[in-house]
């Protein structure tokens, strides 16, 4: 066992989340654990970061003008190191609208992405925007789609045939878009329409007051698990205004659930070549694209249930692992 | 293949398309096509294009029937094949050096997928009126295109073709190429486009300086229109606020101030006094915000509206043949 590289994650956002669930996948993935020990570390947000002892050093922090010296600092004191930066949070749409400006926004990402030896995009969609907008080096960036264990979401029972259980599943944020939704379903006239919102987050009153007066829309607050939010619905909307990926996506096509997706970012990738696509936030097109979805009855899930995902995600690591540390890599322990 | 295309959306303008396109030919940066889309004229105007394509290759010429100037710059987008993609309206004119300071911009700032300039003013006889738009050319975010719209024109914006596909979708209704700008809008086009532009890509939009357009003010029915020209801009409000609801609640209403500020100026332009100044009361009674970010701008727009209303349109004639003598 001692044979095995040692890679140390790094993250700074470990609330519940995208993020922590990937690294949790990471470390509990047998796959992974072939090629790699692999720990998970915690580290302050806006303080230094101590050294590592390591292999290979693979960042999950959140990029920024102050994190930046700890970045740089945390490159010097590990030279020798390969060092990886996974990119989950920004986008071509996250810059559009957060953003105010953007010329600034890619000096940032282009400095910080030039500290690490390889840019891991965590979609397609990400990877062409890293790309276009040479804030990664070509040969410096490597394209690795998301992914978590997916077996007790193929487990689920499939979709009611006929049912009309709409699941908007995730935090309650500005970012998840679900205003978008509860306005496009106050606007379809189906008794038998349902929306069940599972989650929590700042916008929850707003999101309440707009669906004030519909009995046909639920709050849940807080799944007990993923899998039990899926469980309860038929379709799952996400009408995200950004999405580095969106596992959810990745979740629904597993358990066999219709997916109406805004066309934006990494849901291109992870809602699968199934999924009904909706350009904008317009809540008429939002309206329509339900509406028809649900004509369409339980088919247009993804017949595949997403298989190979997760064997992917590992097999991709676990090539780039050995690509940075070289077939010898084992017992090449760099000092900190 | 040519490096830019300029495309021309073109209805019943036989009187001004000649000059239109004549000031396109001059330009000094001459690796262009021209694309007049003539919009289902019943007029000369697809004759004007093609007897202007006789002494200018680059010119083609595209009919269709009538779809509007977001339908027929749409078809020109859909035949351009530049790497650029300008717009001049038929009635409007270019400056012989507006395409090469477009070009050397966007070939020099690989951020930016929008380039502009400022305008100046032309009346129905083509004379400069003295009057101009010099927007800001730097630092322009989401709340300033909104706010300010310093595109100004449909005649001014020269594009990456990159950053028009990141705009373009294919309606459900559309079986025959994609939409740049939104057809159902017949005004507001202009602002609808480049709002969402801003809204929806991370490309930068930035000026290079000089009035670069000239832009044709038609004076005549103002008033008339301005109810329409205001319910327009709602729609465009209402169609993109879902896009990002809480940029909305913080700019809409000093957006709103600004945009009956505008119609305020244009009704004095026209010499109606009475709507100018119930308009002000509304643009300021919406946001206090023009009055504190263009405190000049807004007090002279009051006094422009009250002195228009007292006195007809005499002020205005004497302010401009005053600036016309300062300025000759």
């Amino acid at each position: 066992m001692s044979k095995l590289p040692h890679i140390v994650h790094l993250v700074d956002d470990t609330t519940p989340g995208g993020v922590m669930r990937v690294l949790d996948h990471i470390y509990g993935s047998p796959l992974m654990a072939q090629a790699a020990h692999h720990e998970i570390r915690a580290v302050p947000r806006n303080k230094g970061i101590a050294s590592v002892q390591a292999d290979m050093i693979v960042s999950h922090l959140s990029v920024s003008w102050r994190r930046l010296p700890a970045l740089v600092s945390l490159r010097a004191r590990h030279a020798h190191l390969p060092m990886v930066h996974v990119e989950h949070s920004y986008t071509e749409a996250f810059t559009a609208l957060n953003v105010p400006s953007k010329l600034r926004f890619f000096t940032l990402l282009r400095n910080a992405y030039a500290l690490f030896d390889t840019v891991v995009a965590v979609s397609h969609a990400q990877g062409d925007w890293l790309t276009a907008r040479r804030l990664a080096q070509p040969q410096a960036l490597r394209v690795i789609p998301s992914a978590v264990d997916l077996r007790s979401f193929r487990a689920l029972p499939a979709p009611r045939p006929g049912g009309r259980t709409i699941g908007a599943i995730g935090r309650l944020d500005r970012q998840k878009g679900f205003d978008v939704l509860v306005r496009a379903v106050t606007e379809i006239r189906d008794a038998a329409l349902r929306l069940e919102i599972f989650g929590t987050g700042p916008e929850e009153e707003t999101l309440r007051a707009l669906a004030k007066g519909d009995d046909r829309i639920t709050f849940h607050g807080h799944a007990m698990s993923p899998e039990e939010a899926m469980r309860a619905v038929d379709l799952v909307a996400m009408p995200s205004r950004w999405e580095a990926y969106g596992l959810v996506a990745l979740e629904a096509r597993a358990a066999g659930r219709r997916l109406v997706v805004a066309d934006v970012d990494g849901l291109r990738d992870s809602a699968g070549p199934e999924a009904r696509f909706v350009r904008g936030h317009g809540i008429a097109s939002w309206s329509n694209a339900l509406t028809l979805a649900l004509r369409s009855g339980a088919e247009g899930g993804d017949a595949a249930r997403a298989t190979g995902a997760a064997t992917e995600f590992a097999a991709a690591w676990n090539n780039l692992i050995a690509e940075r540390l070289g077939p010898s890599a084992p017992g090449l322990r760099a000092a900190g | 293949m040519s490096y830019a295309s300029i495309v021309v959306p073109a209805f019943n303008a036989a009187a001004t398309l000649p000059e239109t396109l004549r000031s396109l030919s001059a330009q000094s940066f001459g690796d262009f096509e021209i694309i007049v889309v003539d919009d289902g004229s019943t007029d000369a105007t697809a004759a004007i294009a093609e007897a202007h394509a006789k002494t200018d290759r680059r010119v083609r010429l595209v009919r269709q029937h009538n779809r509007g100037l977001a339908g027929a710059r749409n078809t020109g987008i859909a035949h351009a094949r530049g790497a650029l993609i300008g717009f001049c309206d038929s009635d409007d004119r270019w400056m012989p050096d507006k395409l090469d300071a477009h070009v050397l911009h966007l070939a020099t700032a690989p951020h930016v997928g929008l380039s502009y300039a400022g305008s100046a003013f032309i009346d129905e006889t083509g004379r400069r009126t003295g009057h101009a738009m010099r927007p800001r050319l730097s630092h322009v975010g989401t709340a300033h295109v909104f706010k300010r719209n310093p595109v100004g024109n449909g005649s001014v914006p020269v594009f990456r073709r990159e950053a028009l596909e990141a705009i373009s979708w294919r309606p459900a209704s559309e079986t025959k190429r994609d939409w740049v700008f939104d057809e159902t809008f017949r005004q507001s086009e202009d602002i609808e486009c480049w709002l969402r532009f801003a809204l929806t890509t991370d490309w930068s939009m930035e000026g290079v300086p000089g009035l670069l357009t000239e832009y044709r003010i038609n004076s005549g029915g103002l008033s008339a229109r301005t109810d329409a020209q205001l319910a327009a801009w709602e729609r465009m409000v209402t169609k993109l606020r879902p896009t990002d609801p809480a940029f909305f609640a913080r700019h809409e209403s000093a957006a709103r101030a600004y945009q009956l500020r505008y119609l305020a100026r244009r009704a004095v332009s026209s010499g109606d006094g009475e709507t100018a100044c119930a308009l002000v009361s509304r643009a300021f009674a919406e946001s206090r915000a023009p009055l504190r970010e263009e405190p000049m701008r807004s007090l002279t727009t009051i006094a422009a509206a009250r002195l228009c209303a007292r006195y007809g349109d005499a002020p205005m004639r004497f302010a401009r043949n005053v600036l016309s003598a300062v300025r000759s």
